[in-house]
């Protein structure tokens, strides 16, 4: 783990709230090496989204730490990290053109440069008919691939995902998997990524990491070794697939009952 | 299209019926004039009408000015520090919502009758409403994109121009568009109250000798310029505001 | 809790810097609020304005009259806009244009036509409280929603079971937010209108406070017509808020 790219290191994180302290992780450790793509599951509430936000730079762990490349995060670093989050959070006055061209945009990349990045971008993603239009015209598949093209624009080694396929439907997140999946394969970026679909977490990652209810540990860690593309009735997945699910439906169980 | 039909007839109809009724002696013609009569009048008082409407419009677009500057620029900083709106808020409903005739005494008071008092007055009515629906917008921009920003790299100028300041361009055309009404209402206030020059000092003049219908033409010429007005802003906002839903 | 302390702080501050200023000049320009609160006692004790009361009643006699119209006026042309399509497409976009005129344009005619005296002033309450009213029901007829209506329907309602049971009832959010702000614009008018130009009522005696230059005076009693506007619209508010209560 020392190697490895992205190390988190005995992370605590504490939210002081009006009802309460809550705790949403405790003493979470996880390495995740160049190249991997490594999917993080946990049922609702068990501070995956929080792990995210500390990896990326956008909130500080109360204990351990967390380094990216050699180096203590401390606030985003878009040279290194781009972030992909549920909520596409594009900007509505911007085209789609416009809004994977922001962080460039941002760091002071020449007009021109940047948008023929971005342009380069658009076309693999299958959203060149759509360069100017504005969100509210795109579908929300088409809004999450102008999200992810954002995130792909910076061309940083790491990219970092929280359930971004969550407010899809169940066609079109299969889809969106495989087209990302071929993205990874061709770009090679480190990816983690946060999903609740057991059918996206054995068919995309190299890794799996099970989270336990809150306060969020990491319970366990499942290497995938098998090749891509994967066919999901194969006995090899199918039994993973089964194995996850009995380690995440107990954790489930747990948050359901401590929310009640 | 039938639409476009009804709102002819009835206008017509309604100028007929005044017109007829004025002209019958069922209205008194003193107070009420016959539409007529109006038209002829704005051919007679056109150039001191036009004068008085170009001196009260001057007034307003300086005090305008001010007031959008100074409604934005409050409204941003008020918006996002969450203390400051916290504290502020009321205060700035509080001075929205109430008649600002109450000080208009005390504003001639101090700054006597001319120009400065319809400026300082005008500014007075259109500061707040721009100023309160700014800080509304700047509350309500959408928290995420503030999180995607800041993923990103942004700066603090960088967050503030390049997404507070966007996301708020629909309140504070919303908040300008309320403003300039009330703006050019402070200004024609001051003059009625106590001008020497503008459209108000006229139509109050107009009043006071019983000049119905030079009243009723010059009550016309500020209404057209008002809705020319905030028809173009409207335009303006609509130009402004492309990427929003409908 | 610290935001209430923080308030009253910059409201006490307000009040000594106003102190401040005022004493240092002219006392025919600004009264401190030192010398504003004995003047205040004497305007309540009716000793410099024995007739308050009078004109207080004159006023709000003007207000009640303007606001029981602008209400009728504005309910009736809502709803006869909102439910006869035809008829909306029509004339709101006239009542709309109208609406983007300061009102105090038309208060020149209405002085001619009625005069200095209560008419005038009702007249001008009811035309700023009515635009407001009027748009609210408008709005609010467009915020029912067409599946209420439906469900309505297909359980067997009348039309007027329908308007008295789904319409009323979906839009009286929106409909006493604009009952409430017609009656601070209402307010408004008649106040404007008083201090324009009247012999009685309370704009008339701020009126000829400010007229005698007796600014402590004027100062008073524009603090009693704020104290009676505040509390206008909090009982107005009071009401909203009952109102508005399934909202929630
Ligand atoms: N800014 C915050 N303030 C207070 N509590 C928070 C905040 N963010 C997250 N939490 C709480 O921390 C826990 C973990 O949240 P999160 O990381 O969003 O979980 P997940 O993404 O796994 O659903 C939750 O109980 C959530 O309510
Ligand atoms: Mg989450």
């Amino acid at each position: 783990m020392a190697g490895a790219l992205i190390v988190v290191d005995r992370v605590s994180k504490r939210y002081t709230t009006r009802s309460g302290v809550v705790e949403a992780l405790r003493d979470v450790s996880l390495g995740v090496s160049e190249g991997e793509f490594c999917t993080i599951i946990g049922p609702s509430g068990c501070g995956k989204s929080t792990l995210l936000a500390m990896i990326g730079g956008l909130a500080t762990p109360d204990d351990g730490h967390i380094s990216v490349d050699g180096a203590a995060v401390d606030g985003p670093d878009p040279t290194r990290v781009a972030t992909v989050f549920q909520d596409p959070g594009l900007f509505p006055w911007r085209t789609a053109l416009e809004n994977v061209e922001f962080g460039l945009e941002l760091q002071g990349t020449p007009r021109a440069e940047r948008r023929r990045i971005a342009s380069d971008l658009l076309g693999p993603l299958g959203l060149r008919p759509f360069a100017a239009k504005y969100p509210r015209e795109l579908s929300g598949g088409m809004r999450q691939r102008v999200a992810i093209a954002r995130a792909l624009a910076l061309d940083t080694k790491i990219v970092l995902m929280d359930e971004p396929f969550g407010a899809l439907d169940e066609q079109t997140r299969v889809l969106m998997g495989e087209w990302l999946l071929e993205i990874w394969r061709r770009t090679r970026k480190t990816v983690i990524f946060v999903t609740h679909s057991l059918q996206e977490a054995v068919s995309l990652s190299t890794r799996v990491a099970v989270m336990t209810a809150r306060p969020g540990r990491v319970k366990l860690v499942l290497d995938l070794p098998m090749d891509y593309p994967r066919a999901i009735e194969s006995p090899e997945i199918v039994a993973l697939r089964a194995k996850l699910w009995g380690e995440i439906r107990e954790e489930s169980l747990r948050a359901i009952a401590e929310s009640t | 299209m039938r639409v476009r039909a009804l709102q002819v007839v009835s206008i017509v109809a309604l100028v007929a019926a005044w017109e007829a009724a004025a002209r019958l002696g069922w209205v008194d013609a003193a107070f009420v004039p016959a539409p007529s009569a109006v038209v002829h009048a704005l051919g007679t008082i056109g150039d001191r009408a036009l004068g008085g409407l170009g001196d009260t419009l001057a007034k307003t677009a300086i005090a305008y000015a001010i007031a959008v500057v100074l409604g934005v620029s409050l409204g941003i900083v008020v918006g996002s520090v969450r203390v400051l709106r916290d504290v502020l808020n009321p205060f700035v409903i509080a001075a929205y919502g109430i008649p600002k005739i109450l000080i208009l005494p005390w504003i001639i008071l101090l700054t006597g009758f001319g120009t400065t008092p319809a400026i300082l007055y005008g500014t007075l009515h259109a500061t707040f409403p721009i100023m309160l629906l700014v800080i509304g917008g700047v509350r309500d921009v959408d928290r995420t994109l503030i999180t995607v920003a800041r993923a990103y790299g942004a700066s603090t100028w960088q967050l503030y121009w390049k997404v507070i300041l966007p996301a708020v361009v629909p309140s504070m055309l919303a908040g300008m568009r309320l403003g300039i009404v009330f703006c050019l209402l402070g200004v024609l206030v001051v003059e009625m109250f106590a001008g020497v020059r503008g459209m108000g000092a006229v139509m109050g003049a107009l009043a006071n000798g019983f000049k119905a219908p030079e009243l009723f033409a010059a009550t016309a010429l500020v209404s057209a310029a008002s809705i020319a007005i905030v028809l173009s802003l409207d335009w303006l906002n609509d130009r402004l505001s492309h990427w929003r839903d409908q | 809790m610290t935001v209430a302390a923080i308030r009253l702080a910059l409201v006490l501050a307000l009040v000594l810097a106003w102190e401040g200023a005022a004493r240092f000049s002219n006392p025919l320009l600004s009264a401190p609020p030192s010398v504003v609160l004995p003047a205040l006692v004497r305007v309540l004790t009716l000793d410099s304005y024995p007739e308050l009361p009078r004109h207080l009643l004159v006023t709000a006699r003007e207000i009640a009259i303007a606001y029981a119209m602008a209400v009728l006026a504005g309910l009736a042309i809502g709803f006869a806009l909102g439910l006869y399509r035809t008829l909306g497409r029509a004339y709101g976009p006239i009542l709309a244009a109208l609406y983007a005129v300061p009102a105090v344009v038309w208060y020149p005619s209405l002085m001619l036509f009625f005069g200095l005296d209560s008419s005038s002033k009702i007249a001008f309450g009811f035309l700023l409280g009515f635009f407001p009213i009027t748009l609210a029901v408008l709005a609010g007829i467009r915020q029912v929603s067409p599946q209420l209506v439906t469900v309505a329907r297909a359980f067997g309602a009348t039309p007027l079971t329908t308007f008295v049971k789904v319409m009323v009832p979906a839009m009286m959010f929106t409909l006493v937010g604009g009952l409430r702000t017609g009656l601070a614009l209402t307010v408004i008018g008649v106040i404007v209108g008083e201090i324009l130009g009247s012999r009685q009522g309370i704009g008339s005696l701020i009126n000829h406070a400010y007229g005698l230059l007796r600014t402590a005076d004027y100062v008073a009693l524009v603090l009693v017509t704020l104290v009676l506007i505040v509390a206008s619209d909090a009982l107005a508010s009071l009401v909203e808020h009952r109102a508005q209560r399934w909202s929630e």
